[in-house]
C-alpha cells in the first residue's frame, strides 16, 4: 500500500476491531510499502467476538447470593450428603438432588500456583495466587484467587477466609480469598 | 478386532508462526507428504479423521470442513476430534477404531494447528492473545474468570506432587528442560533445538510457579499427518507397517477440585495401564525402548514417567537424576525432542509424537535413531490438570 492508503487502512480496521490506531499503525508497519515479493504474506486486524446474555441456570442462586446477601453456598446430596462447592443441582454419584446449605466461608489451601505471565485480559495483575480451596463443610474444592502481601509466602494447607469484593458483577471473581488472622 | 497399522507418516515443521501457510495449507503439506511416504494416492481413503484444537487458533469454528475442501476429499466421511492437548492422540484413537471395527481399510489422520495469528495489539505480542484462546477452554462459570493459565493448571498438580512427595524438585525439572531442548538438536522438524544448560533454565523468568519459562512447551504451528490401514491393505505397501497393538484412554473429573486428589493423573494412570493390558506388556522399563510422553510442562513429564509406572509414585526425579531417560539410557524419553524442543502444534502434536516413534521402529530417525527400538509409547494428555490422556503403544513389524 502507498503511505496515505495505508494510513486510512489502519484506521478503518482499528475501529473495526476495537483497538487503537497507533497499535495497528505498530503492528503493521510492514504493510506501508508494498512488498517486493508480490507473494509475501499479507495479514489483516481481526477479532472474534461475540456478546451474551448468559444464565447461570440452576447455579443461579450461588451467584446471586454472593452478589446480593455476601454469603457462599454449597449444595449437599439428599442421598449420600456430599456438599458440592462448587455446586450443582444434582449429585454427580447418586444423581439426587442436592439442597443449598450456606457454608461459612473458611477453608483451606489444597494446592495453588503464583501467576507471573497471563491472558492479555489479566497479564495487569500479574504476579497473582489462584488456589484450590477446600471450604469447611464441603468436600470438594473451587478454585480462587488468594490476595496476599507478599506472593511468596502462600503455601498448601494455608487457612484461608472468603472476602467479597465492593462492587460485584455477578461472576465467580465477586469472591477471592485472604489468610485467615 | 481387527489388527491396525499406521502405513505413511508427515510431518511439517513445527514453528513458532507459519506466516506463510494458513491452517488448510500446512495440513495439505502434511497429507501430500505421509501419501508418499505409504506409497498411495488419495483415492484409496476410505475415511478421515481430523484433530484440530481450538477454533481460536484457526480464526475458523468448524476448520474441518475447510481441511476437507482444500484435501480435495469430498465427499469421503470425516469426523473431527478436540481434546485439548490431547487432541492428537485421540484422534489416532478414533481413526483406530474405524479400521479395527472394519468399516473402513484405510483411514487419514490430519493433525493441525495454528496459533500466532492471535495477536494483543495491547503489548504488541501473540502469546497474551493466544493464552486467552486457550482459556475460554477452560471452566468458563467457575474457573476461567480467576485468571488461572493452562501452565497454571499444570502447576497446580505439580504443586500439589512437590508437596506430598519432595519431587519433582526445580533442578529435577531443569534438567528435563536440557535434555528436551537438546535432543531436538538432533530433530529436523523442531522449533527449539537449544544447547541450555540447568543454570540457564533456573535463571529464566517465572511464568507460573514453580515454572519457568523453560519449563514451559511453546505454542507451534504445523501439521501431522498418519494412515492408519487393515492388515491386508498394510501388506500390498512397500514400507514395513507399524502395528498399534494397544491403546487405552480416560477422562478425568476436569474441575480438578472435584477430584480425589490433586498430585497425580488419574487418566494418564488408566490410559497407560489400559494401553499395556491390550499390548501384553508386564514391566513398561523392561519391555518398552522408547517413549514420546506429553511434556507440556517439565513437572508433567516426571510426574507421567510415574502415571506409566517407569517407577514407583514419587521415583519420577530420581530416573531424571540417574539418566533413565536420557538419550543413552534405559528408556529414552522425548528423543524428539518433545513438546519443549520439538513443540507444540496442539491438535499435531500427539500425531508427531507418534510419528517419531514410526521412524524409529523403521530405523528412519537418521542420527538421532534408537538402536534396535522394538516398541515405543506415545502419551497424549490434554485439558486441564491432564483430564485426558490417550496412550499408544507401537510395535514394529516381526514380519
Amino acid at each position: 500500500m502507498n503511505k496515505q492508503t495505508f494510513l486510512k487502512w489502519a484506521e478503518r480496521n482499528a475501529k473495526r476491531i476495537g483497538v487503537k490506531k497507533a497499535q495497528v499503525l505498530r503492528a503493521f508497519e510492514q504493510e506501508m510499502t508494498s512488498p517486493a515479493d508480490p507473494d509475501a504474506p499479507f495479514e489483516i486486524p481481526d477479532t472474534m467476538h461475540i456478546n451474551m446474555r448468559y444464565s447461570y441456570g440452576g447455579q443461579s442462586r450461588f451467584f446471586r447470593e454472593i452478589l446480593e446477601n455476601r454469603r457462599i453456598l454449597g449444595a449437599r446430596c439428599t442421598t449420600c450428603s456430599k456438599v458440592f462447592c462448587p455446586p450443582r443441582t444434582h449429585c454427580p454419584h447418586c444423581y439426587a438432588k442436592t439442597e443449598w446449605v450456606e457454608l461459612n466461608g473458611t477453608g483451606r489451601v489444597l494446592s495453588y500456583t503464583t501467576v507471573y505471565f497471563a491472558t492479555s485480559s489479566a497479564i495487569k495483575n500479574v504476579p497473582y495466587i489462584v488456589a484450590y480451596i477446600r471450604l469447611d463443610g464441603a468436600d470438594t474444592a473451587i478454585l480462587s484467587n488468594v490476595e496476599m502481601k507478599d506472593v511468596r509466602t502462600a503455601h498448601v494447607g494455608m487457612a484461608v477466609q472468603v472476602k467479597f469484593r465492593k462492587q460485584r458483577d455477578g461472576r465467580i471473581t465477586d469472591i477471592y480469598f485472604k489468610e485467615a488472622s | 478386532m481387527k489388527r491396525v497399522a499406521i502405513a505413511g507418516i508427515g510431518t511439517t515443521q513445527f514453528r513458532s508462526r507459519w506466516i506463510e501457510k494458513t491452517y488448510f495449507e500446512l495440513a495439505f503439506d502434511a497429507v501430500r507428504a505421509a501419501l508418499d511416504d505409504a506409497g498411495m494416492t488419495r483415492d484409496r481413503i476410505g475415511c478421515v479423521v481430523y484433530g484440530i484444537y481450538n477454533d481460536f487458533f484457526e480464526r475458523q469454528f468448524q476448520p474441518d470442513l475447510f481441511v476437507h475442501d482444500y484435501l480435495g476429499l469430498a465427499p469421503k466421511p470425516a469426523i473431527r476430534v478436540s481434546t485439548g492437548g490431547a487432541t492428537g492422540g485421540s484422534a489416532i484413537s478414533a481413526g483406530f477404531a474405524q479400521v479395527a471395527s472394519g468399516l473402513y481399510d484405510v483411514c487419514l489422520v490430519v493433525g493441525v494447528e495454528k496459533s500466532a495469528d492471535c495477536f494483543d495489539y495491547e503489548t504488541g505480542r501473540s502469546s497474551p492473545e493466544v493464552l486467552k484462546a486457550i482459556s475460554y477452554t477452560a471452566d468458563m462459570t467457575y474457573e476461567q474468570p480467576t485468571g488461572r493459565t493452562a501452565a497454571g493448571s499444570f502447576a497446580l498438580t505439580t504443586i500439589a506432587h512437590l508437596e506430598k512427595y519432595g519431587n519433582p524438585t526445580e533442578l529435577q525439572m531443569a534438567k528435563v528442560s536440557v535434555k528436551n531442548h537438546t535432543n531436538a538438536l538432533l530433530n529436523p522438524v523442531a522449533q527449539s533445538p537449544i544447547a541450555l544448560t540447568v543454570d540457564d533454565v533456573m535463571k529464566s523468568p517465572m511464568i507460573a510457579y514453580p515454572f519457568k519459562r523453560f519449563d514451559n512447551c511453546l505454542y507451534s504451528e504445523g501439521s501431522a499427518v498418519l494412515i492408519l490401514v487393515s492388515e491386508d491393505v498394510a501388506r500390498t505397501l512397500k514400507k514395513p507397517p507399524v502395528w498399534i497393538t494397544g491403546i487405552g484412554a480416560a477422562l478425568d473429573w476436569a474441575v480438578i477440585g472435584n477430584r480425589k486428589d490433586l498430585y497425580s493423573f488419574e487418566s494418564s494412570r488408566i490410559a497407560a495401564r489400559k494401553a499395556y493390558d491390550m499390548a501384553g506388556i508386564r514391566n513398561p522399563l523392561e519391555e518398552i525402548d522408547l517413549a514420546e510422553l506429553h511434556d507440556a510442562f517439565t513437572g508433567t513429564e516426571l510426574i507421567a514417567y510415574e502415571d506409566c509406572f517407569f517407577c514407583d509414585e514419587g521415583g519420577g526425579g530420581r530416573l531424571i537424576d540417574e539418566g533413565v531417560v536420557g538419550r543413552g539410557g534405559k528408556l529414552p524419553v522425548n528423543v524428539s525432542g518433545g513438546l519443549i524442543g520439538c513443540g507444540h502444534a496442539v491438535g499435531a502434536t500427539g500425531i508427531m509424537q507418534a510419528n517419531e516413534i514410526v521412524l524409529h521402529l523403521r530405523d528412519e530417525a537418521g542420527r538421532r535413531q534408537i538402536k534396535n527400538a522394538k516398541t515405543g509409547l506415545v502419551q497424549s494428555i490434554g485439558g486441564p490438570g491432564a483430564a485426558w490422556t490417550v496412550c499408544l503403544v507401537l510395535e514394529r513389524d516381526k514380519g
